[in-house]
């Protein structure tokens, strides 16, 4: 295998689980499959379109988000937003994330040495 | 043309997905395409090509479609794959092995030419092994789609009594499944031999008076010792002791009965045609040898065992390489 392949696939490991973070934090805006999309690549998330749309259904059916057909305009589409419970758990999950982080930066530079600044 | 190929690619996505979902999966879908579309198309590209692309990033349509199904993409996973290798491996290793040489072995005292028997042998291989690994992993997939979870096949979680014990003193469930296994095929054999195999019976019919009943309660008592061995714990003096006097019953019995020619059904052995040799006393030879001698080794067995428990001495640990040595209790 080579360096490549071999970051490409921790990248994707560690990645997984950061759309769920953010497509429940995007959602509490109502928005449809393709905004997502777009609103999470401008994010700088690499998502694509064929795991993002089965993973909103999946999410839909834990009942983290709530969907309705919005007729009103040419093109029915099929809004998600976030519930209670889906807030509450992207709240969870984003403190874990803030606490790894630390936990990691911590790890890079050990306490005592100055941490930022030093590179 | 475009339009075309969209129904196609949604349909695709459709035939694997559950019923219930389905249109509004179609809706959902085909307004993200039709989305993703015009923004190509407004950002300057042609129609046709927009379409193309987009189909194209949207990638393979079952991979879509298990994405909606929510459905596992193996037959197998992590969680069971160990208990299916394990089982499969000792089914093929083990038993499949003894299955053909029971057939072979029947088939060679049916008096088989030697292509018949290599038939049956390659027949047997093939039928029984496809059985064995279809019935394994159907059972498995069975489990795996139905979510059992592995602590639930277990009953409990595992825990540190579910590491093997490796000193001598120690009989392992194998050794007990084994024994009982054993007894209760001798006895499956001794009953059946009555009615199926062979169109005469293959053992002296006018031992059912006595000497075949008697067996049957040896093998009985074997597999009642099996257990008290695998309760108790422990390999012992008196085991070993107990182990010898059950196999004495068995083998002393068997021995005279074939030494005595009352031992082989005496039509069995007529429609026996081997040429040259005679089949009576080559198969009383070989019963009295295979009696005396799996007695002995199985004596000598459980004493050293013993011995070696009572002693604490280290044990091999089975594909390992390593020696266990128990503390002395």
């Amino acid at each position: 295998m080579t360096m490549d392949a071999t970051l490409s696939g921790h990248l994707q490991e560690l990645r997984r689980g950061t759309v769920v973070v953010a497509s429940l934090t995007v959602l509490r805006e109502p928005g449809y499959g393709y905004s997502l999309l777009e609103t999470l690549s401008a994010a700088g998330f690499e998502v694509e379109a064929n795991t993002l749309y089965p993973l909103l259904r999946r999410l839909e059916a834990q009942g983290l988000l709530t969907s309705s057909w919005n007729t009103d305009e040419a093109r029915p589409r099929k809004f998600y937003r976030t519930t209670e419970q889906g807030d509450a758990i992207a709240a969870a999950l984003r403190d874990e994330w803030v606490r790894l982080d630390e936990a990691i930066g911590d790890l890079d530079h050990p306490a005592g040495t100055d941490s930022r600044s030093e590179k | 043309m475009t339009t075309s190929l969209i129904d196609r690619y949604v349909f695709t996505v459709l035939r694997r997905v559950p019923e219930g979902q389905r249109s509004d999966i179609e809706r959902e879908l085909r307004t993200s395409i039709e989305d993703a579309v015009d923004a190509r198309v407004d950002g300057g590209q042609d129609r046709a090509a927009a379409v193309e692309q987009t189909l194209l990033e949207l990638g393979d349509p079952d991979r879509l479609a298990d994405g909606y199904a929510d459905r596992p993409r193996y037959l197998i996973g992590p969680v069971f794959y160990p208990a299916w290798q394990r089982i499969l491996v000792m089914l093929l290793s083990v038993v499949l092995p003894i299955v053909v040489a029971v057939m072979v072995v029947i088939r060679i005292l049916e008096d088989a030419s030697i292509g018949e028997v290599i038939g049956t042998a390659v027949g047997t291989a093939l039928t029984a092994g496809a059985h064995m690994v279809f019935w394994v992993t159907l059972t498995f997939a069975i489990l795996e789609r139905t979510g059992v979870a592995r602590s639930e096949v277990r009953g409990r979680a595992w825990s540190l009594d579910d590491l093997p014990r490796y000193e001598p003193g120690a009989p392992t469930p194998v050794q007990l499944v084994a024994t009982l296994g054993w007894a209760v095929l001798l006895i499956a054999v001794i009953v059946l031999q009555q009615f199926a195999f062979t169109e005469v019976p293959v053992l002296d019919p006018a031992n059912w008076s006595f000497w075949w009943p008697y067996l049957i309660g040896v093998l009985i008592l074997e597999g009642v010792y099996a257990v008290w061995l695998f309760r108790r714990g422990a390999w012992s003096r008196t085991v070993a002791v107990v182990n010898a006097v059950l196999a004495a019953m068995f083998a002393i019995p068997v021995t005279w009965l074939a030494a005595n020619e009352r031992f082989f059904n005496p039509e069995w052995i007529a429609t026996l045609d081997w040429g040259a040799t005679d089949p009576l006393a080559w198969l009383t030879g070989a019963t009295i040898c295979i009696a005396v001698g799996g007695s002995l080794y199985d004596v000598v067995e459980v004493a050293v065992r013993s011995e070696r428990a009572r002693r604490g001495l280290p044990t091999p640990v089975p594909g390992t390489g390593r020696e266990f040595s128990a503390p002395l209790s």
